[in-house]
């Protein structure tokens, strides 16, 4: 009982700054969604369409190899080029969701029956046609599930922001960790996962939705 | 040859089991466990108990390193997986008691007392005098800025602070009685911005410009490497953080000769011995061993 009245007496403390670094943490994961979605989608589409291998897979290994990249290190080398705070934390959050957004994409959009795609061509349908009407209609609830995996894991890592000024729920768990504070630790991994789960619940119905349609 | 083959494998399975298995030291004693923190000075110390220890006894020491900060590590002593660490006195106001057993002060002695009695008790171990270097919160700028606007002290920084970036830790925001919140009441002034971030970065920042005024703490080697100024704590705002070696009250009971180490190493280092140690291996990337190795030398202890 004791627990409870006093991690009660931590929010009625605390409540002004956890709703600070919650906003925070909710701004940087959505402005990277958004952008890591503009950016990857339209690119793992064009890549189904590519013919050269090489390219192709020129393009994975640019992405995979943000994504062996220490956060530390690669935050330190933003400094002198970005500075600190919001900017490098999304720049460096972005990078590092190319890889599974890109890769869920194309595997998504790759794994369309393909005598879907010639029943398409032999009723006349030219190549946009064909992408907009049936190939990416079908292949939709992939590439839904695909952002689904990385929205989940752009809202943990964000956590990193945290390192570099950007602010967030890392903040409060680095904070608690160094303070010595179980409420701070709690609070700030617990409103990462329920941010983590409510998107993950919203894409859910959007990914039936669409496989719907 | 199946025979020899299955022979040689069985071997092999039975060397690396024994090896496994095997909870002394090479020359029959014991294998002590130290964990240190995360940042250099604790990881320092245990290589210094560690040459020591092996130096004068037939024990050894196992170092663990980089546990996130000083109550992980008081956990891990607490369930007996840590015989020795390094800590300090000012952990005593963060959270670990009531605020009727532990009265804030900024004294040293106070909080050196206070530490000893409540931790010693609480963890049964022992919490030995300072080891002579502090490693506690300060307010660090740039030495030509300083020096241009006459900033000596901490109060002397008000007239400028609105338009300053500060760059912390992630807990000093959060503090209760020597953070943000607390330097502001004291000082009476708050800073244009302050961000929390990762020690490390927070160097690189004041390094690039993005940053003005940094907490830096008192042994940290990147003082001296970006030439910046520790301003004189005129309010005596921070609470002191001298660092001392602690042990379980187990080990050094049934092991004499180690507690006669651990006693030898009390005020053995200055702050500006440990920075200047930090200094060889963060900056100029030495191993902690051989640093160490050469202080005790240097020193004749070894």
């Amino acid at each position: 009982m004791e627990l409870i009245t006093d991690y009660i007496a931590f929010w009625q403390d605390k409540y002004d700054s956890i709703l600070t670094y919650t906003y925070e943490h909710l701004v940087i994961s959505f402005v990277v969604i958004l952008l890591s979605i503009i950016v990857t989608v339209p690119l793992a589409i064009y890549m189904t369409k590519m013919k050269n291998e090489k390219i192709k897979n020129l393009i994975f290994n640019i992405a995979n190899v943000f994504q062996t990249i220490p956060t530390v290190a690669l935050l330190a080398i933003m400094i002198p080029l970005l500075g600190i705070g919001f900017i490098p934390s999304i720049t460096a959050l972005f990078l590092y969701a190319l890889l599974p957004l890109l890769r869920n994409t194309y595997t998504g959009i790759k794994s369309i029956d393909p005598s879907i795609v010639e029943a398409a061509k032999g009723m006349g349908f030219s190549t946009f046609g064909r992408l907009f009407k049936i190939e990416l209609p079908a292949a939709l609830p992939y590439v839904m599930s695909g952002i689904r995996v990385t929205t989940v894991y752009i809202i943990s890592w964000t956590t990193l922001a945290a390192l570099i000024g950007g602010g967030g729920l890392g903040d409060l768990v680095l904070a608690g960790i160094g303070y010595n504070d179980k409420h701070m630790i709690f609070t700030g991994t617990i409103l990462a996962i329920v941010i983590a789960l409510i998107l993950d619940l919203i894409f859910g119905k959007f990914e039936k939705k669409f496989s719907k349609a | 040859m199946k025979k020899i083959l299955t022979g040689s494998l069985l071997a092999l399975l039975l060397l690396i089991t024994t090896a496994c298995g095997n909870q002394s030291s090479a020359e029959g004693g014991e294998i002590f466990e130290y964990g240190g923190q995360k940042n250099t000075d604790p990881k320092i110390m245990g290589q210094i108990v560690k040459l020591l220890v092996e130096d004068q006894t037939i024990h050894e020491v196992n170092i663990t390193e980089d546990i996130p900060a000083s109550p992980q590590v008081m956990g891990a002593i607490d369930r007996g997986e840590f015989d020795f660490a390094t800590l300090y006195s000012g952990e005593v106001y963060n959270n670990h008691f009531d605020e009727d057993q532990v009265t804030y002060s900024t004294d040293p002695e106070k909080t050196l007392n206070q530490a000893q009695a409540l931790f010693g008790e609480k963890y049964d171990m022992k919490w030995y005098d300072s080891i002579g270097f502090s490693n506690q919160y300060s307010i660090a700028i740039k030495r030509d800025f300083a020096e241009e606007n006459n900033v000596e002290t901490m109060s002397d920084l008000g007239d400028y602070a609105n338009d300053l970036t500060l760059g912390t830790d992630n807990s000093w925001i959060e503090r209760a009685n020597d953070g943000y919140e607390g330097y502001q009441d004291t000082y009476g002034y708050s800073f244009g911005d302050a961000r929390g971030m990762d020690v490390a970065l927070m160097y690189e920042g004041i390094a690039s410009g993005d940053l003005d005024v940094v907490t830096a703490y008192t042994v940290d080697p990147q003082i001296v490497e970006y030439d910046l100024k520790i301003l004189e704590d005129d309010q005596k705002f921070f609470p002191p953080y001298d660092a001392s070696l602690v042990a379980r009250n187990e080990v050094i009971d049934e092991y004499p000769e180690i507690a006669e180490i651990l006693d030898s190493i009390v005020g053995m280092i200055t702050t500006e011995e440990m920075t200047e140690l930090m200094y060889e291996v963060d900056i100029k990337k030495r191993s902690i061993e051989e640093v160490a190795r050469e202080f005790l030398e240097e020193k004749g202890l070894l």
